[in-house]
């Protein structure tokens, strides 16, 4: 009898969430790094601009009929859209110049390059995660550090910035050329636009925000780390590779201790 | 605009004895009657046409059905531009009651104003000599234009909402106070005549219309595609593509309305030419100064050069399209659709060539846009859905 008033006693102290939720608090965690300090500030850099260069960008579509509330204050409201888009643009550029540097000069931005290069994998794991998508195979295909999807982006945007760059500075000093350049131009940049902002809003945003297991973000953008699990089932080549090669531990993990005061620590919490 | 408040009736048609008897029961009625309710005028009306003109009932529908107001605002005629001058100075005839004798009125009258620097008689004439030479007039090469109704009249832009707004607000403002109008009524003894001189010239310091009022008042017939296609034009949404127009969207000050590229540097709106007229300021040779600096008046591109300014500003609209369609079919235009023609004489072969680079590069763009989302969309949903289902 006094046993199992014993165990009534104790069964409404332990429950699987109250476990589940200490655990993760209190041990220390096996993290990998994917986006470094340097990277997570030029990324964040890039949001705010995009942002800004979207909203003041397509400002100039709008409709007439849909300005006149503005009335006078429309002058205002233009001149600084004109010197936000520009101010954003060139810091946009700067930033991408960093990135090329970052590329060519960091380790951390060497890596990232090699990681980034196109191989015959990315098309074979394309044809396979769509059979996979489509019932075809049980499994998804294993990914490296950068899957199919992330290359594709990067490249989308590498070459997106580049045309949106050159175009938007050619606008900027357009009586230095032929009018029939600046029209190319302001085509192009206008088309590029619409490309660039469907593409982020299609691709990147469902991968970051509407994802299952992300929603409703993915703090990867400001921790800069996954852990153990997600690493294991999204990017298993790379897991295996970091695990069996010492110097890659080095570099790819972290042990984090996400108390309140390790969440303090990476940024997550104030 | 009270006169144009009134109760609106049923278009109604009335034949004119039933008019004419209508006007005498009035004059009777208003000769025993009105005379009694007559108030001082504010300016002198020695033809005494305010006798009846006075009452805001007066007016009819005439033969077409159209509503004829013909009540005069005695405050708000004195107010207007020309409300120094008596009614038959422009109606000329009407001596007869009723007015059998009714001639439009032409604003080359002269009106028996002496003109101060010349001391002649006054007439609009000066004005309607320059705007029937440009490109707005009745006559081209010495020909009649065809379809003349399309053309506008004076009455087309100087809609008469021509009371100076100024006008009220003496005493209210630092440019109309009353110490300004002392200055002047110190030699001018009568003030009505100070004010009225003072609105003269104030009006002309300033455009009256904003950009995109100016925008509103072109357009009203230049967005008219049967209009426009009768004279062998484009209309002009290939304007509301450029960013000139959106500069003029937002209000922005100094924003390139109609006006400043193509009425001729020190000229008035009445003298704007065809593109081909060497005054034209769009003309080939004029270009550099019409972007860059307008003879100092703005700085638009300051450092314009002919390159740049001999671009085209306007969008290619559709007779860049029908240019390049003949070119391709190697033909000469087959249509008499004079805007055929006109494309085939003022699109040349550079401009066909750089509108056709551009449609491809629209083309490209549009089928990118359409292949890479949709295929994002489906890849995406794909995932969502493979996702949702090895979750439960």
């Amino acid at each position: 009898m006094e046993k199992e008033q014993e165990t009534k006693k104790k069964i409404p102290d332990v429950k699987i969430s109250d476990i589940s939720f200490k655990t993760e608090l209190d041990g220390d965690k096996l993290y990998f790094i994917r986006l470094n300090r340097s990277e997570r500030v030029q990324h964040l850099i890039f949001v705010i601009c995009f942002i800004i260069l979207v909203i003041t960008g397509f400002m100039t579509k709008i409709s007439k009929d849909m300005l006149g509330w503005l009335g006078t204050a429309g002058n205002i409201v233009f001149y600084y859209r004109s010197l936000l888009h520009r101010t954003a643009g060139v810091i946009m550029i700067l930033t991408s110049l960093y990135h090329i540097y970052y590329l060519a000069f960091k380790p951390a931005g060497r890596r990232l390059l090699f990681d980034m290069l196109p191989r015959i994998k990315d098309i074979t794991d394309m044809i396979s995660n769509i059979r996979y998508y489509l019932g075809l195979e049980d499994n998804p295909p294993e990914f490296d550090r950068f899957s199919y999807k992330h290359k594709l982006e990067y490249g989308a945007l590498f070459a997106g910035t580049t045309l949106m760059s050159v175009t938007g500075v050619l606008m900027w000093t357009e009586q230095d050329w032929s009018k029939f350049l600046i029209d190319i131009s302001t085509l192009v940049h206008g088309m590029e636009a619409i490309l660039a902002c469907l593409a982020i809003m299609v691709w990147h945003l469902y991968e970051v925000h509407l994802r299952p297991h992300k929603f409703p973000i993915d703090h990867m953008w400001l921790t800069g780390v996954i852990d153990e699990e997600e690493m294991k089932a999204e990017y298993p080549i790379h897991y295996k590779k970091i695990m069996n090669d010492p110097e890659l531990q080095k570099i790819y993990t972290e042990v984090r201790i996400l108390t309140d005061q390790g969440l303090k620590k990476i940024g997550f919490i104030k | 605009m009270t006169h144009y408040r009134r109760k609106s009736a049923k278009t109604k048609m009335l034949s004119s004895v039933f008019i004419h008897s209508v006007i005498y029961a009035v004059l009777c009625f208003f000769f025993f009657v009105g005379i009694g309710f007559a108030q001082s005028a504010a300016a002198p009306d020695e033809e005494n046409c305010l006798f009846c003109h006075r009452y805001p009932q007066m007016g009819r529908y005439d033969e077409t059905g159209k509503k004829r107001v013909l009540y005069i605002n005695e405050k708000m005629f004195a107010n207007s531009v020309h409300g120094n001058l008596r009614c038959k100075s422009c109606h000329v005839g009407l001596d007869t009651i009723p007015h059998t004798n009714i001639e439009k009125v032409d604003c080359s009258t002269k009106c028996h104003i002496a003109e101060p620097s010349t001391n002649k008689e006054f007439s609009h004439i000066n004005m309607i000599e320059k705007f029937e030479a440009s490109v707005h007039g009745q006559i081209i090469n010495g020909k009649a234009k065809p379809y003349p109704e399309d053309l506008p009249t004076c009455k087309y832009c100087h809609t008469n909402h021509m009371y100076n707004p100024f006008r009220s607000n003496w005493g209210k403002s630092e440019a109309l106070s009353k110490e300004t109008l002392a200055r002047c009524v110190g030699c001018h003894t009568r003030e009505q005549w100070a004010k009225r001189f003072y609105s003269h010239f104030t009006h002309r310091m300033r455009r009256r219309r904003s950009q995109a009022e100016i925008i509103t008042l072109c357009t009203s017939c230049h967005e008219n595609r049967e209009k426009m296609a009768r004279h062998g034009l484009e209309t002009i949404e290939t304007y509301k593509d450029t960013f000139h127009f959106t500069q003029v969207k937002y209000g922005v000050e100094n924003a390139p309305d109609c006006i400043d590229c193509h009425v001729p540097i020190n000229y008035s709106t009445h003298y704007i030419r065809p593109k081909t007229d060497p005054t034209s300021p769009v003309y080939i040779t004029n270009r550099v100064m019409t972007c860059s600096n307008q003879g100092g008046l703005k700085t638009c591109h300051p450092g314009a050069h002919a390159e740049f300014a001999r671009g085209r500003v306007h969008a290619y609209g559709f007779k860049a399209k029908i240019a390049a369609y003949n070119e391709k079919l190697k033909i000469p235009s087959q249509t008499k659709n004079l805007v055929a023609e006109r494309a085939q004489a003022e699109i040349e072969h550079k401009e066909i060539f750089h509108y056709n680079v551009l449609k491809i590069i629209r083309l490209f763009y549009k089928i990118l846009i359409a292949v890479v989302i949709g295929s994002m969309v489906i890849h995406q949903m794909l995932d969502y859905i493979r996702t949702k289902k090895r979750h439960h």
